[in-house]
């Protein structure tokens, strides 16, 4: 069972920077070998594939298009190959320059094609979300599985804008909360202060709950 | 085993999978943890799905790494328990126990994973015992163990970590849910449909008690609602309480109304110590349960209540009208009714147990489950009560009176909750109100509504005093428990304690399951693993060795280590008592370590030191007849050195070590004599062995030995520093044989042609062929020469030794005894004895021996005696008189002098600086008994017969050579002595000429001496005649006054000699005055103006009858020789010398080589002499040069007249014979 933790992401394109961003870079998250990876982390390797997986929430996968209103509509079953060539095909130069070809080209690197969390049966310790509808659908669908092993899992929200610069800064800021969160002794212990000093810092609110697989 | 015919794969890889478990295990104890993670769970599948035949053959080993150090495989273990026990029920007797210690694990997250593992096996232990038809005695211990636990587990919900809380939180929702019974409306998760739950219980079990179970579940809820309200519950903890509350909503909707009045009372009361954004998340999460809820078909009864909360929470009418159950489901309700009563009944049972009655009778109002309806109905009788007194006017007078009471900033969870009342002054909204108040004052405990309900559960209490049953029961469960408890708090700690023998024999025969524990055997589990292939039994190994021994010195350092603590705490005597015994008990490293510790800063550890010293001391004691004393002797050698290597202390402690010691070894006294080889630390080092020869008599000639041995060591240091100490040690009568026995057997090793290897210290390994040298022979007799002064008596053994010794040694001896025998001094009884006696070959020694007696002092009466008996009676050897010639009579000088002069030219120079004084400043002069003056014409008068001229001249050369000594004065004196000896000494006018030359100023006085010669008919001693004619001839004219005194015919023979004398002579009488013309006589004058032949003739007549009276003496002639011809006698006569000297040495084999040992004596002695003695031979030469044209002068006439030259000679013998 992989430890994992996971950004939504490809629910809409709102979250599509975020979405990639730590994929791209995977951010060392905890994950319940915490011991292990804390020695890791402390002794500075940053061991690649620090299980971070992003999924998203809603029932189609949306990529920004020629406007607002027209965006890319593609189902899970899309492979990224898939929507790469689709997009190329459809204007080559629009979504190279806003980063959405270069993003596809990553993420297949990646994996083949985007994972919806609902349908992912793996347990997780931790989920971080970026928007608070996309946590409230991970709580409800969290909710929702019958409770077996009674595992923890912390979910943890942060509302980022829709914008290049906010989605830069929040997933730097994610990415120091992860690693915050790594180097904690016990996470479950400390994570409450931790999240709200985040919060103070930030200057945003953040949601986190638990719930239990 | 019967798993090999199971599938094909074993056989592939040629291993039964028995075998390959085992492989893996021995894999697991030996690699880090990750892989060791992999492995384990490699093991796990194949002993648990693929071949469960082996689970039991190895839980053991499994079981053993729940002691591991990786939480991770920690967590395996629990993990491993939990599946282990689902496949096979039995194993929980066996493996409860360890979760039970996995429970209680260091490591929160342990501690998290047992919880889990308990929720489930907590459900597994219960329908395990529920199945069995007769529950066994280990049976019901497992499952009072596992009650224990779950005490535990619920007494975790005030654990100070929110994690451990949350998962607590858990296991009660778990236990609410297993503790009561499910019913038709109960959401039944899919998975959990074979469950165990109350309603599964069969009333009748033997163990398992219904009732009691069912009390401990809402015993638990209670729990679980009480921790919610608590005030300082985090936000986490608080979400999982709403979702443990809406899943025991949904599955156990008889607890619906408490859960739903839960929520109310929290969304009106969030805690205060919420964060904003917490109070958000919490919102969130009871908006989502409280629709959970809702949507269950049982809420109807509570729609209202939740959609009002909903509402609050900002949900729209519409969703929660979407999120309610269907109407038709209402019909659903009345059979939750019946439920409800079924849920009644099954506890109405359980109230009257005795019944046994598996029928439903009919209902009563049971106290517990009243209780909720109970409290649900406070809140509505208190908000039927305020809802008509909720009149515009009222409320706005309790807005009015509350704004005091308002706090200064507004509450997160206000500013959060607050939503704007849309439906103000509706009678829904009022209903909310009261109903909002009502929540409120119950919570505060007031209101009639809730009186009502005390009142009400007063009575309910009442009936339930009927069931003295239930009430007997519970004490005897909880007694039981209690006893668990104990037992398990021991078993906990470990396994040596079973549980004490109990007051109640029942529970001593059930005891609770005890753990596996092979605790530090895990890491052992590879080897052992192979072995328990075949034989489980033998599962408890003792300890390696190995393993005991680090254990051992891993508490000994520890116990090392903790000095500074246990220093503070005022029991350093015991830690070092402790220390002592233990290492000393045990061999090993830990004595290394011990020993090193306290070498780190042995000041400070010293009494560490002394305790173990004496410990192994004591060991050794207690063992006596056989003990050996090797541990004893490695700890005091081990300090020793340590001390030894260690830079300079002046703290003493290791004179201390080595005085306290009880027992100094061999190893330890080798230490100790490197100490006193160590120049820095020589004086204490000896200082310590003093003390140990002096306070240790038993062993002391051992500690004297080390000493004596020092006593020749090479470092000079050391050496004097070892003899100042014997030297005292010596004065010590019981110390000074053995002492002397030493120096004297060193001594004698001198008589050996070759130093023995004895002197070389046995790391130099020199053939024994090698020559005395300087070195080893003083190494002999350092000791030796350094008790002489202290036992005169020993000198004589030096003589024997002496006597027997090569050369090589002889000469080293002689230099090495100066400061001994000076020690001695000239009074020493020994020493004169020695004189006295002088053995045979010994000669040079006792010469020496004087001379280093007399070299400063002047000769005591007695030494003289003895040299003056040695020489007379024994060795007449005349150098035995020099060093004592100043303390010999005047007489005995002279009549040595012969042949003193005839000795080495450098001994006679010592013997005339002795004589005369002239060698030290001290003035021995006026002891000496002869003064220059005696001393010349002593010389003077020497016989020629004793000695030949030509040493008597050098002689006189020395004495002139010292021109402070013969002043001016002096010769007079002794020309004038020598003048009216008769006969005239032969050497008279050589004096009297040398003697002018040094002081011309003498002329008148020679002139004098001339004048009184004629008077004495000098011309009668041919030789001093000579000299007379030769000293007129230097002294003219002033001579010519004496020359005018002389008879014609010895003018006449004058002139015949110098004939250029005569017309000098004759013009200065012509300058005469007439008148003192006419005073020379004719004939004088007829020999001044005559130049006629036959006026020598004359002479000659004269000459010839002077020889004629003497013929006799032909003896004479000798002398006359050697005067004549100095160069040609000198040959012979060192030879002379050397063969007179020779009798000294007789017996010598080398008497040249021994001859030269005296002169290097003298040598060395006369150091100071010498160099004056070297500035002089110039003087002397030039003394010699300048008599040497006297003889040259004295020669020419002696040639031309040989005849002439011969007469008087004889003639001056035939005087002698006069």
């Amino acid at each position: 069972m992989p430890p994992v933790g996971n950004i939504p992401e490809e629910s809409n394109c709102s979250l599509c920077n975020i979405g990639w961003f730590p994929s791209a870079d995977p951010v060392p998250f905890l994950t319940h070998h915490r011991e292990r990876l804390r020695r890791l982390w402390v002794s500075g390797r940053r061991k690649r594939g620090f299980d971070v997986r992003s999924f998203g929430t809603g029932s189609h996968v949306k990529l920004p298009g020629p406007a607002p209103d027209k965006p890319n509509v593609y189902d899970f079953k899309t492979t990224y190959v898939q929507m790469y060539n689709d997009l190329v095909r459809k204007d080559k130069e629009l979504y190279t320059q806003n980063g959405i070809l270069h993003m596809l080209d990553r993420n297949k690197r990646i994996k083949s094609k985007p994972e919806r969390f609902q349908s992912c049966k793996d347990m997780f310790d931790l989920v971080i979300t970026c928007e608070e509808r996309v946590y409230d659908q991970v709580l409800e669908d969290l909710n929702s599985r019958e409770q077996e092993t009674l595992q923890s899992v912390h979910v943890i929200n942060v509302d980022i804008q829709d914008n290049h610069e906010e989605a830069t800064l929040g997933a730097f800021l994610i990415c120091e909360l992860c690693q915050c969160i790594q180097h904690t002794d016990d996470m479950e212990d400390e994570m409450d202060e931790l999240i709200q000093e985040f919060e103070e810092k930030s200057n945003r609110p953040f949601l986190h709950t638990v719930c239990f697989y | 085993m019967d798993s090999e015919d199971e599938g094909t794969q074993p056989r592939v890889v040629d291993m039964t999978t028995s075998e390959r478990v085992v492989d893996l295990l021995n894999q697991a104890a030996l690699i880090p943890t990750d892989e060791k993670l992999t492995v384990l769970k490699q093991v796990q599948e194949l002993i648990i799905n693929k071949d469960p035949s082996l689970l039991d053959n190895f839980l053991d080993e499994l079981i053993a790494f729940q002691t591991d150090k990786s939480i991770e495989v920690r967590k395996f273990v629990i993990g491993f328990i939990e599946e282990a026990c689902k496949r096979d029920n039995e194993l929980l007797l066996r493996l409860i126990a360890n979760l039970n210690m996995l429970l209680k694990d260091d490591s929160v997250n342990v501690v998290k994973k047992a919880i889990l593992t308990l929720t489930q096996m907590y459900k597994v232990s219960l329908q395990w015992l529920v199945r069995s038809k007769a529950v066994s005695e280990r049976q019901e211990a497992c499952w009072d163990l596992v009650t224990q636990m779950k005490g535990d587990v619920l007494a975790l919900l005030d654990s100070e970590n929110d994690g451990v809380r949350t998962h607590a939180i858990k296991f009660t929702e778990s236990l609410i849910v297993t503790l009561s019974p499910r019913t038709s409306d109960s959401d039944v998760p899919k998975r959990q449909e074979s469950d165990i739950s109350l309603d599964k219980v069969p009333r009748d079990h033997s163990y398992i008690r219904y009732n009691v179970l069912c009390e401990e579940g809402k015993a638990a809820l209670e729990k679980l609602l009480k921790f919610m309200v608590h005030p300082a519950i985090t936000s986490i903890n608080l979400t999982t309480t709403l979702g443990s509350l809406a899943t025991i909503a949904r599955q156990r909707p008889m607890f619906m109304s408490e859960v739903v009045q839960a929520y109310e009372t929290l969304h009106a009361n969030l805690p205060p110590t919420l964060a904003k954004s917490q109070v958000s998340s919490v919102r969130k999460n009871l908006k989502l349960h409280l629709v959970a809820v809702l949507k269950h078909p049982c809420s109807l009864e509570f729609q209202g209540q939740i959609g009002t909360l909903l509402l609050d929470l900002g949900m729209a009418q519409s969703e929660i009208t979407r999120s309610t159950p269907a109407p038709r489901e209402q019909r659903k309700r009345p059979r939750h009714e019946e439920y409800t009563e079924g849920k009644k009944v099954k506890m109405e049972p359980a109230l009257n147990e005795d019944d046994e009655d598996k029928e439903e009778p009919a209902l009563l109002l049971v106290p517990k489950p009243a209780a909720v309806p109970v409290a649900q109905s406070s809140i509505d009788l208190t908000a039927e009560f305020l809802h008509p007194l909720l009149s515009p006017d009222n409320v706005a007078n309790l807005v009015l009176i509350s704004m005091v009471y308002l706090p200064d900033v507004m509450p997160a969870s206000f500013q959060a909750t607050y939503t704007p009342v849309e439906s103000a002054g509706t009678d829904a909204q009022i209903k909310h109100l009261a109903r909002l108040m009502a929540t409120q004052m119950t919570a505060a405990g007031i209101g009639p509504g809730l009186e009502q309900c005390k009142a009400r559960e007063d009575d309910a209490m009442k009936d339930e005093g009927n069931d003295e049953d239930s009430v007997a029961k519970d004490p005897f469960i909880k007694r039981k428990a209690a006893m668990v408890g104990q037992a398990i708090s021991v078993l906990g700690g470990y396994e040596k304690e079973k549980t004490p023998p109990p007051e109640a024999p029942a529970p001593v025969v059930k005891r609770l399951p005890e753990p596996i524990v092979p605790t530090g055997q895990t890491k052992m589990a590879g080897p052992s693993g192979r072995k328990k292939v075949f034989r489980l039994s033998d599962v408890v190994q003792p300890f390696s060795e190995a393993e005991i021994e680090k254990l051992t010195s891993k508490a000994i350092r520890r116990i090392l280590h903790a000095e500074k603590t246990i220093a503070q705490s005022g029991m350093a005597h015991i830690r070092v008592k402790l220390l002592s015994k233990l290492v000393t008990q045990f061999e090993g490293m830990m004595k290394e370590d011990v020993l090193e510790f306290i070498l780190e800063d042995i000041r400070a550890r010293s009494d560490l030191a002394f305790s173990l010293l004496y410990q192994e001391y004591n060991t050794y004691l207690s063992h006596l007849p056989t003990g050996r004393l090797d541990s004893y002797d490695h700890c005091l050698y081990t300090l020793l050195s340590g001390l030894q290597e260690k830079p300079e202390q002046r703290d003493g402690l290791f004179t201390k070590l080595v005085l306290e010691a009880p027992l100094i070894t061999e190893s330890a006294l080798d230490v100790i004599r490197r100490y006193c080889e160590d120049e820095s630390r020589v004086y204490l080092g000896m200082t310590t062995l003093k003390e140990l020869i002096v306070k240790r008599p038993s062993r002391q000639f051992q500690y004297l030995h080390v000493l004596l041995d020092l006593s020749s060591h090479e470092k000079e240091k050391v050496r004097t520093t070892a003899l100042a100490f014997l030297k005292r040690m010596y004065e010590k009568d019981h110390l000074r044989d053995y002492i002397e026995k030493f120096a004297l057997n060193y001594m004698q090793l001198l008589v050996h042609p070759n130093p023995p290897s004895l002197l070389f210290g046995a790391d130099k390994d020199t053939e024994v062929a090698a020559p005395w040298t300087e070195e080893t022979v003083r190494q002999c007799l350092f000791l030796y020469l350094s008790l002489l002064p202290l036992n005169h008596r020993m000198v004589h053994e030096l003589a024997s030794v002496y006597t027997e010794a090569i050369a090589d040694i002889k000469r080293s001896v002689l230099r090495a005894i100066e400061q001994p025998i000076r020690g001695m001094g000239m009074n020493s009884p020994e020493l004169l004895l020695l004189v006295e006696n002088c053995p045979k070959g010994a000669e040079t020694l006792v010469t020496r021996c004087l001379h280093i007696l007399t070299d400063k002092v002047p000769p005591s009466p007695e030494l003289v005696e003895r040299v003056r008996d040695l020489y007379h009676k024994r060795v007449p050897d005349v150098r035995f008189l020099i060093p004592v010639i100043n303390g010999l009579e005047k007489n005995e000088v002279i009549q040595a002098l012969p042949k003193l002069i005839k000795l080495n030219p450098i001994v006679v120079k010592e013997v005339f600086n002795r004589l005369l004084g002239t060698q030290h400043s001290e003035g021995s002069s006026s002891v000496s008994p002869l003064t220059p003056g005696d001393l010349l014409i002593a010389l003077h008068n020497i016989d020629s017969t004793k000695c030949d001229m030509k040493s008597i001249i050098k002689a006189t050369n020395l004495c002139f050579g010292e021109k402070n000594v013969y002043t001016s004065e002096v010769l007079a004196v002794v020309m004038q002595q020598l003048m009216e000896q008769s006969p005239l000494p032969i050497l008279l006018m050589r004096t009297v000429i040398q003697s002018l030359t040094m002081y011309p100023r003498l002329g008148g006085f020679v002139m004098n001496i001339l004048s009184r010669l004629i008077a004495k008919q000098v011309w009668k001693y041919p030789k001093v005649w000579e000299g007379f004619v030769k000293c007129c001839q230097r002294t003219k004219p002033q001579s010519f006054s004496v020359l005018l005194q002389l008879p014609p015919a010895q003018l006449a023979s004058v002139f015949e000699r110098c004939p250029e004398m005569r017309e000098p002579l004759l013009q200065h009488v012509l300058s005469f005055t007439l008148h003192q013309q006419a005073h020379i006589p004719a004939s004088l004058m007829v020999v001044l103006e005559a130049h006629k032949k036959p006026e020598p003739k004359p002479v000659e007549p004269v000459v010839e009858k002077e020889m004629d009276p003497v013929p006799a003496p032909v003896e004479d002639k000798a002398p006359t020789v050697t005067l004549e011809g100095p160069e040609t006698p000198e040959q012979p006569q060192p030879a002379a010398v050397r063969e007179e000297e020779e009798p000294m040495e007789h017996e010598q084999p080398a008497p040249v080589m021994q001859e030269e040992t005296v002169d290097t004596v003298s040598k060395e002695e006369l150091t100071r002499a010498e160099e004056p003695q070297s500035s002089q031979p110039e003087p002397a030469e030039e003394l010699m040069e300048e008599s040497q044209p006297d003889p040259s002068d004295l020669q020419e006439p002696v040639e031309n007249v040989e005849a002439g030259v011969k007469e008087p000679e004889t003639g001056s013998g035939g005087e002698d014979v006069e």
